[in-house]
């Protein structure tokens, strides 16, 4: 009886308390409570994100929710960014849409990454959903002009459209003129993947004029710099602006002119695009850099001492992404200048722009990231490209910024030791993760043997992805992580020696992960078959694309693979070099 | 992927899993350089290297082993969804070329030359002038007949045509100008 009282709450009164409760992880804690409260959850979950689109199906996901408003899915594995994963693999999108337009007729945003999205696709989602708002296709891939076009004209409330990295076939330029005369609801429109011929300047003058609420507007490279001006004087009240092309010849009135519209942009806080950058330009943001809080100059090719003056009058700066060159055999990286002005940094991500260069030699050293992390007591987010690292240098690093959440350090040469005492470089990475108790995310790099993983499986608590390369010494390694880092969801790795010991032994444990990459390892045939019979709440998918991994004795490693949690089973959609070790599906290829 | 298939090498073998070699690694310059140039070469889209390829091998040697790594898989570093400052496509390179003194620039497709000697041709003929270049020879009596040809690099500075391999200049050029003398 008075168990009953505990739970006597009219539903409704759960519903308003649930309305509040906003993160995933904590609406999938409600719905475990008991059997009422999973139900009024499950009919009041708005937005759902699924992190890996074959892990659960659609029809799945509009069972258990049926009233859906937004949804994020992910597909190709974190791989796919380095070419690892090949065309064709999977990841498509139109399954999903075309089931979520019979259920949900109210659904307004669509988050889509790493995906591939058809102009079908965005025809469907075009026409089923009529109070579309929010479309952003981060690094997707297998749609044109033409798909932007039906949404640009249907989407009578679209608020934000955001293409980020995505590869777009340029068949018009003229999509952006089907946005009606009577959409003025943009508030953040992403067009910097787009080619030359994809955008109609005079078309996205007028939407700019017609929305008041622009945001955040990033153009395409193909946008001079004479036009910049144009676009800001119509939208002063940018907060987010990515430039196109950032190169003319210095010409004084066209500068002022830009100069002038910057500094009339007063809620100005981040900037992006610089493709080109003609240093000579670069004076006319100074009128806004006392306001920046984020910087990506990742495409600006040309390194100066302009470019590093320009961060050094962003005292506000948070973010900052930077690509470095290095001239006449001096590094010169500016990061001392940066580390001494910019006491606000969270993140900082450094790419070299010559990986392949000439002169190997010269150096992208550690230097730069030591001053950093002596200089910023609040940075959080390392992804950092070097040619050489010490451990020692690592250990001040590690002490110095105990409040980092993400690092990721590639050292340019695989396995390359401690410049100093050509140790590996276990111990420095060991500190890393016992010094930083939050970290979740960590990519290693150079020469490491088991010994890292052993730091990693008993100091990263917190780890949730981890990324390695060309590490290690045997299983033992492997096992390590597996069996140490309990927050982990996201393991991927190429070129180790790891092999079948490592992971049979800890079979269960990926059924607590969201996914494993594996690539050119010493996993065997006969090893992912009996992890694909053995556990079915596994997917074990092995990727070859040059023979069936069965005309080979079993013993033989596979090429990739890819092995993922899911309750919707084997799937459907794999193409000829991908095969799935579940004992369900016969291998026909 | 070449693999070795000595019975005597065990999976644990740290030799076994090095090699990522195949004959596809020792693609021709040209092939190399259209990544480098960022021009997809694959329909319907290759995910390519945006930073410039200088010459180079594609391999690391460690312990003494060549571990062979393709481009576009080493280091990892996205591809920058890069959009061609100039038109380009899997077989042309266009450029913009201006005479000192004409508004009016023209535009020149390098990839449909061999040699800088071809490249040199095509501008005397289409600017109806003399170009000087690093080769060149030159009647110096005569200087006003003559233009000289430079081109602007990825770092935005202006040097003269013909100092580098003509590869290197490929991966290099942004644009062209020709002055006088």
């Amino acid at each position: 009886m008075q168990k009953e009282m505990a739970y006597s709450f009219p539903d409704e009164v759960l519903k308003h308390v649930f309305s509040f409760i906003q993160s995933d992880k904590d609406r999938n804690a409600v719905s475990l409570v008991c059997k009422s409260w999973y139900e009024i959850e499950r009919w009041c979950r708005r937005k759902v994100f699924i992190g890996n689109c074959y892990a659960v199906s659609p029809r799945m996901v509009i069972r258990r929710f049926p009233e859906v408003r937004s949804i994020e899915l992910k597909g190709k594995p974190h791989f796919a960014d380095f070419n690892l994963v090949p065309d064709g693999w999977g990841g498509y999108v139109l399954q999903w849409i075309a089931e979520m337009a019979g259920a949900y007729p109210w659904l307004g945003e669509i988050r889509l990454k790493r995906m591939v999205v058809t102009d079908e696709s965005l025809e469907l989602i075009a026409k089923s959903f009529k109070n579309f708002k929010v479309l952003v296709l981060f690094s997707c891939e297998g749609f044109s002009t033409d798909g932007l076009a039906a949404i640009a004209a249907s989407c009578k409330n679209l608020r934000e459209l955001d293409l980020r990295e995505s590869e777009v076939d340029d068949l018009s330029g003229h999509w952006l003129a089907q946005f009606p005369e009577t959409c003025t609801s943009l508030v953040s429109l992403n067009i910097s993947c787009l080619g030359s011929d994809e955008v109609s300047f005079s078309a996205l003058e007028r939407l700019v004029d017609r929305c008041p609420n622009l945001r955040s507007l990033q153009l395409n490279r193909a946008v001079t710099l004479d036009k910049i001006a144009n676009i800001l004087r119509r939208a002063p009240q940018l907060v987010d602006f990515g430039t196109g092309n950032y190169a003319a010849e210095l010409q004084p009135d066209v500068f002022s002119n830009l100069a002038g519209a910057f500094s009339s942009c007063k809620e100005l806080k981040s900037l992006s695009g610089f493709w080109d950058v003609v240093p000579a330009y670069l004076p006319a943001l100074y009128s806004i850099c006392p306001r920046l809080t984020s910087l990506n100059l990742s495409y600006a090719t040309i390194q100066s001492p302009d470019l590093i003056k320009l961060v050094s009058h962003c005292p506000r700066l948070q973010r900052l992404l930077f690509l470095i060159q290095v001239l006449d055999y001096v590094e010169d990286s500016g990061l001392e200048e940066l580390a001494s002005s910019c006491k606000d940094l969270q993140e900082l991500r450094v790419f070299p722009s010559d990986p392949f260069g000439v002169e190997p030699n010269v150096s992208l050293t550690e230097q730069g990231l030591v001053a950093v992390s002596l200089g910023c007591p609040k940075l959080q987010s390392v992804l950092y490209f070097c040619r050489r690292m010490s451990n020692a240098a690592l250990v001040t690093i590690a002490q110095n910024c105990p409040n980092l959440t993400r690092f990721r350090l590639c050292i340019i040469e695989p396995k390359t030791p401690d410049y100093l005492t050509l140790d590996p470089l276990d111990a420095g990475f060991g500190a890393i993760v016992e010094h930083c108790k939050d970290l979740r995310r960590l990519s290693l790099s150079g020469l490491l043997t088991d010994h890292v993983f052993e730091y990693i499986g008993t100091y990263g608590k917190k780890l949730e992805m981890l990324s390695v390369a060309f590490a290690g010494d045997s299983d033992l390694g492997l096992h390590h992580v597996l069996s140490g880092c309990e927050s982990l969801r996201k393991l991927e790795i190429r070129d180790c020696p790891f092999g079948d010991k490592a992971l049979l032994a800890n079979a269960a444990k990926l059924e607590t992960m969201r996914s494993l990459w594996m690539s050119s390892c010493a996993v065997s045939f006969g090893a992912c078959k009996l992890l694909g019979q053995k556990m079915p709440k596994l997917n074990v998918e092995v990727i070859d694309e040059t023979e069936p991994p069965d005309s080979r004795p079993e013993s033989y490693p596979v090429d990739k693979l890819y092995i993922y949690k899911s309750v919707a089973g084997p799937r459907f959609d794999m193409p000829p070099f991908v095969w799935s070790m579940d004992e369900a599906v016969k291998i026909l290829h | 992927m070449g693999r070795p298939t000595s019975s005597s090498s065990s999976i644990d073998s740290p030799n076994h899993f090095a090699f990522s070699s195949t004959a596809s690694s020792q693609r021709d310059l040209t092939t190399d350089l259209r990544l480098g140039l960022s021009i997809s070469i694959a329909p319907p889209f290759v995910r390519y290297l945006f930073f410039p390829i200088a010459y180079g091998t594609d391999a690391f040697t460690v312990h003494n082993q060549k571990i062979y790594i393709f481009r576009e898989q080493w280091p990892p570093m996205k591809a920058a969804v890069a959009e061609e400052e100039h038109e380009c496509n899997s077989s042309t390179f266009y450029v913009k070329v201006y005479m000192e003194g004409i508004p009016i620039g023209r535009k020149l497709d390098l990839l449909a030359h061999e040699s800088y000697y071809d490249l040199i041709r095509t501008l005397e003929h289409m600017f109806h002038t003399n170009i000087i270049w690093a080769e060149a020879e030159m009647d110096r009596d005569h200087y006003e007949k003559y233009h000289v040809l430079t081109y602007e690099d990825k770092e935005g500075d202006w040097m003269m045509v013909g100092d580098v391999p003509w590869e290197m200049f490929l991966s290099a050029v942004r644009r062209l100008k020709i002055s006088k003398c």
